[in-house]
């Protein structure tokens, strides 16, 4: 390489120390992944290999697996239109001039800072059978439909786990929201009033679509987040019972470090990139959307 | 104007209806760790004590190594945050204001990383902490955390350094300034606003992270205050309030936090999330 070469790309100077931890910590892992999923390995020992095998297993005699496949479709819509939908409400109301509306505002976020590690443990004694929240609450109003056994009951549980996350997560959206409508141009608004657009002619056909890369944002990033949850799932139930609140995450890392299967959780891992790098894809071809945090 | 009032008011008492609702677990955080150590089995998940007591606190600080796990995760996240400012701002002043080879690819490749769920890195983040002996050692949580942080920060600053005006730029490049001096002169002390971003975002995420430490971290005495609940679970299960107490001091830091960044958090993450 010559010197002028290097004169003219000292940029390349500028990105090494990203490009290096780059290349250890993300482009090395997906390769490997991809490697090791061809193996039956318990992380220790010589590992054997069996060419697809691990995915033959996954894909046809694996219940827990198509668990978590159903469990992320679940959560995915289950998650993002609520909060969409919550959101939206919220930051309409909270932008019209109430009183302490930053109160609020700060009131609805405060769940999304919080560890859901934290959360996950008070939510455990809110859904208790015995002496937590909504069944003592049912019991002494007779309101016995609070009385269920929210974690315990395999057709409930993961709908009881997704209402945390709506929970948490709805604060963000509607600051998502809050932004979109300061950013809205205010003749636009004031011209379809004085033309005498109702307020609902306003909100469906001016302002809703209008805030369109609000919810494209909100879906991106509400995908992202379905494909990584780990810590709530696992700090309420762990999977369980009998896998029925399995996330594609938490059945990596049963299968990688309590089941000591690292070619196994490598291969579901490989599965998880696949979805995640092809919702993306899809997303940016199909619907427009990109990631615009930080524009 | 009249039915705009009461519209107005309907609002209201439905937001004020939902705060409450909504404050409920973070109100049930607070009152169990106030528990009286020898009230009998709690009720309505503990809302209703029968006392106020300090004890609970008393009791994590003699009990558990609460202090020790704060440093630990002080250990994780302030470097990595350093590191992060460091490193992403380089590189986004380089995409943004130079060219080199292959610039757009290496730019796409590191957006690539946002979209990828950490828990498919685990497996081969574990092995590689295991092959360099960083397994319950800081570094094998800063240098993923680092590497994990740079992209975001990087689009962050990278659309920040671009809104640059080229005149600056060349005016420096007359006064005989190098790349480097019009990125450490010119433009980052007066890129705050950005860099308090990517701070308060690398500090929540890195303070906040769970699988990675839950992995690597294996020692009691090096596990960050995210596994803080995990290593007590099992010696304070029949005693919610010190293990309520401990959830309230690993949350306290997170929103003194935020509530000192918040104005910056708001504008500057929503301003550029916005601009579309």
């Amino acid at each position: 390489m010559s010197r002028k070469w290097l004169i003219d790309n000292q940029g390349l100077f500028f990105m090494a120390p990203a490009m290096i931890l780059f290349v250890v910590f993300v482009l090395y892992p997906i390769f490997y992944i991809f490697g090791a999923s061809l193996y039956d390995w318990d992380g220790i020992n010589e590992a054997a290999y069996v060419g697809l095998g691990n995915y033959i297993e996954m894909f046809t005699d694996d219940r827990a697996f198509s668990v978590a496949i159903r469990n992320s479709i679940y959560w995915t819509f289950l998650t993002i239109f609520p909060q969409m939908f919550l959101g939206f409400t919220l930051a309409s109301i909270l932008t019209s001039g109430i009183p302490f509306q930053n109160i609020f505002r700060i009131i609805f976020f405060m769940p999304a800072i919080i560890s859901p590690v934290v959360l996950g443990i008070i939510w455990q004694r809110i859904y208790a059978p015995f002496g937590g929240l909504l069944a003592d609450i049912g019991f002494e109003t007779g309101a016995r439909f609070l009385v269920q056994p929210y974690l315990s009951d395999p057709k409930i549980a993961i709908f009881s786990t997704i209402f945390v996350n709506v929970w948490q997560w709805t604060g963000f959206s509607m600051l998502m929201y809050v932004a979109g409508l300061q950013g809205l141009p205010e003749e636009v608004l004031s011209a379809a009033e004085v033309d005498g657009a109702s307020v609902r002619q306003r909100v469906q056909y001016i302002i809703w679509p209008m805030l369109r890369h609000v919810h494209l944002t909100l879906i991106l990033l509400g995908v992202i987040g379905t494909l990584q949850t780990f810590a709530l799932v696992y700090m309420l139930t762990k999977g369980g019972p009998n896998h029925a609140t399995e996330m594609l995450p938490t059945y990596i890392f049963l299968k990688a470090f309590p089941l000591q299967s690292m070619g196994y959780a490598s291969a579901v891992a490989v599965v998880l990139l696949v979805i995640a790098l092809s919702a993306s894809i899809f997303q940016v071809r199909v619907l427009g959307s990109r990631f615009t945090i930080g524009g | 104007m009249t039915r705009r009032h009461t519209a107005k008011a309907l609002a209201f008492a439905f937001v004020t209806v939902l705060a409450l609702v909504w404050l409920v677990p973070i109100i049930m955080m607070l009152v169990v760790s106030f528990m009286p150590p020898d009230q009998r089995a709690p009720r309505f998940g503990g809302m209703l004590i029968s006392g106020v007591s300090l004890k609970n606190y008393v009791t994590v600080f003699e009990d558990a190594e609460i202090v020790q796990h704060f440093i630990n995760s002080m250990a994780v996240t302030i470097p990595s945050v350093f590191l992060v400012v460091v490193i992403s701002s380089l590189a986004a002043f380089a995409l943004a204001r130079l060219k080199f080879f292959a610039r757009d690819i290496w730019f796409y490749l590191l957006i690539m990383t946002l979209m990828l769920p950490i828990p498919t890195l685990v497996v081969p983040i574990f092995q590689i902490n295991k092959a360099l002996g960083l397994n319950d050692n800081y570094l094998g949580l800063i240098l993923p955390y680092t590497a994990l942080g740079v992209p975001f920060a990087i689009v962050i600053l990278r659309s920040f350094f671009a809104g640059f005006l080229k005149e600056i730029e060349e005016a420096a490049v007359l006064d005989g300034c190098t790349p480097f001096g019009i990125y450490w002169r010119v433009m980052m002390p007066v890129s705050w606003p950005a860099i308090a971003v990517v701070i308060i975002w690398q500090f929540m995420t890195s303070w906040n992270e769970f699988i990675l430490a839950l992995v690597t971290m294996n020692t009691n005495q090096v596990k960050p205050l995210t596994l803080v609940p995990l290593v007590y679970s099992g010696q304070f299960m029949m005693r919610p309030g010190p293990m309520f107490a401990i959830l309230t001091l690993i949350t306290l830091p997170v929103i003194l936090v935020y509530y000192l960044m918040q104005r910056f958090m708001v504008s500057g993450l929503t301003s550029g999330a916005v601009r579309g």
